[in-house]
């Protein structure tokens, strides 16, 4: 029970960023290396605001959430709005290179040792003979309502619809008057907003330092193909499957080596069923 | 000064090695690699290894390194069995590099751990006498990449080399025409996997000691910015490439004259991020690179 309670968290935690590479691939076409490196980034300016400025938890992460959505909005207009329409190869390269660049802008600002946020410590305490501590209440409670506003916003939502539409069929939603560059704004936006709450919740959970997030990046990915690529309610069941196998993995493998189950993932996936648990087959033209 | 430019010859040597990999791989193949750095690691750890503690001599260790190597690109390029796109090929090859480098860092019997391997005997040292080895090293790696140039250069002719291309420039023709596609991208992989394994033990040679930290993520990126810069598909571009990116990066040794007040951490922090923003420029402004692809004109 402990283990499964554990790999559900280790699972919740990775959701929010799966969710923000799935957004980012179905806009985009392409999957974001730096990704990873934007959740380290993500968590350091809420460090800043949090420990440097001395703003409680909660205030500075809205207040970091809207600065890293503008951010990368910016980042994206420097960065892959001069590359839209080449192939994804050239794409994700770049990705790779902007996320050895933001990476390391958060080595050089913040140096190498390992920081965490101003939180009291709690005591962990027990419920069905299952010990939880208030990290992982919290992690629980702020992701589910991520998830179901994310849910909402997707489905009802203008943008939400408008989004999925360019998805979708870009060339199809711009004849049918959808402003792509502004949904792609949009999208950016709402990931930089998911990525911070993400890196809040990681760093939460371990300690805040420059390869942080690039750690997570492999899980992530595992977690986003194996719902399908694309597909938000898969980043979610994805990203839990995914926390409960490799928790009970340290079972049997050295902890050392727990990237390798989200990767064994991936790879199954890929021979057996390629478009993921709730994605559709993509047929080629 | 001479010494010096005698010993960028060297790495460029087997940058270029590796450069030429990622170009067969991805300029020539249209499959990029991003494990690059775990496999090279794996190249150089692998000769590493069989020299010093199964005591193979130099040659036979590298024959065999190159050979490990490629079953294990092979192995991997079996993976993209069912999707034909590039995309989740990336995150495999990601993945499986991270994997090697974890391995490279926690198997301590057999790697070393952190601190590595030192002390690999680079060949016929103790035959030549020590003022003339560094001539003759540096004219073996200079004759070694010149070679691989020259069989790279028959194999992008052949008729696997024209499938190749075929396969790069449009999968399902290719496959109509008769093409095994899956054939194709294992023996792509398996011949880079050679020289990925090649320019390892070249490093491993050159270093005498390997430790994980060499063979961290921005290995990729030099491959590629050497890759882009030269023009993908053309080897004599990939080796002008890899000079013009090492001299980049040699020469940013140099910014802790230019900028004071910088500690060795944040000094490696910012030459990363000028090799980020350089890869990026390089990307938007000269994707095409310097050199033009060999073509066959009708």
């Amino acid at each position: 029970m402990q283990i499964i309670f554990n790999g559900f968290v280790t699972g919740i935690v990775v959701t929010l960023p799966a969710l923000a590479i799935t957004l980012l691939f179905g806009v985009l076409k392409f999957p974001n290396f730096a990704v990873g490196s934007m959740l380290t980034l993500a968590a350091y300016i809420v460090f800043t605001f949090n420990v440097l400025f001395g703003l409680s938890l909660l205030f500075s992460t809205i207040i970091s959430a809207i600065i890293f959505g503008f951010l990368l909005i910016l980042i994206d207009q420097l960065t892959f709005a001069k590359l839209r329409g080449s192939s994804s190869i050239t794409l994700m390269v770049c990705s790779l290179g902007l996320g050895f660049v933001l990476e390391n802008i958060a080595r050089l600002m913040y140096g190498n040792s390992a920081r965490s946020f101003a939180i009291e410590l709690a005591r962990p305490f027990f419920f069905m003979d299952v010990r939880m501590n208030r990290e992982q209440i919290i992690t629980i409670i702020v992701s589910t309502i991520a998830m179901i506003f994310m849910y909402v916003l997707l489905k009802h939502m203008p943008i939400g619809r408008a989004m999925r539409a360019v998805s979708d069929n870009p060339s199809l939603s711009l004849v049918r008057g959808i402003d792509s560059p502004l949904i792609i704004k949009w999208t950016w936006f709402i990931s930089g907003v998911l990525l911070t709450i993400g890196g809040v919740l990681i760093g939460m959970d371990r300690a805040i330092e420059p390869p942080m997030g690039s750690s997570y990046l492999i899980a992530i990915f595992a977690a986003a193909i194996l719902g399908g690529l694309g597909s938000p309610l898969g980043a979610f069941v994805g990203s839990l499957i995914i926390g409960i196998v490799s928790e009970l993995s340290t079972l049997v493998i050295p902890p050392n080596y727990r990237i390798g189950i989200p990767l064994a993932v991936i790879a199954l996936i890929l021979i057996f069923r390629p478009q993921g648990i709730f994605g559709k087959p993509n047929i080629k033209k | 000064m001479l010494s010096f430019i005698i010993l960028m010859s060297l790495v460029i040597c087997f940058s270029a090695i590796l450069a030429l990999a990622l170009n067969f791989q991805w300029g020539l193949g249209g499959m990029i690699n991003f494990g690059l750095a775990g496999l090279y690691a794996l190249g150089a750890y692998a000769c590493a290894i069989l020299i010093l503690k199964l005591n193979i001599n130099f040659f036979w260790s590298t024959i065999l390194s190159m050979l490990i190597v490629s079953l294990v690109s092979a192995f991997i390029s079996i993976v993209t069995l069912r999707v034909s796109e590039e995309d989740y090929f990336a995150i495999v090859t990601l993945g499986v590099g991270e994997m090697l480098r974890l391995i490279a860092l926690n198997e301590d019997w057999l790697t070393g751990g952190a601190l590595g391997l030192t002390g690999i005997p680079r060949p016929f040292s103790n035959i030549i006498p020590s003022d003339a080895y560094i001539y003759i090293f540096l004219g073996a790696y200079i004759l070694i990449l010149c070679a691989c140039i020259f069989l790279l250069n028959i194999i992008a002719k052949s008729a696997f080399g024209r499938s190749m291309r075929a396969i790069r420039e449009d999968d399902v023709v290719a496959v109509t025409l008769g093409k095994n596609l899956l054939w194709t991208r294992v023996r792509i992989f398996a011949v880079g996997g050679l020289l990925i394994g090649l320019a390892g033990s070249m490093h491993a040679f050159y270093y005498q000691y390997i430790d994980p930290t060499q063979f961290s993520n921005i290995v990729i990126a030099y491959a590629i910015m050497a890759v882009i810069a030269g023009g993908k598909g053309s080897h004599f571009g990939v080796v002008i490439g890899s000079i013009l990116i090492m001299i980049l990066l040699e020469g940013s040794r140099f910014l802790k004259e230019i900028i004071p007040g910088l500690g060795s951490d944040q000094l490696s922090a910012v030459r990363i991020i000028i090799i980020g923003v350089g890869l990026i420029l390089v990307l938007i402004y000269k994707p095409n690179g310097f050199v033009k692809e060999y073509r066959l004109n009708v």
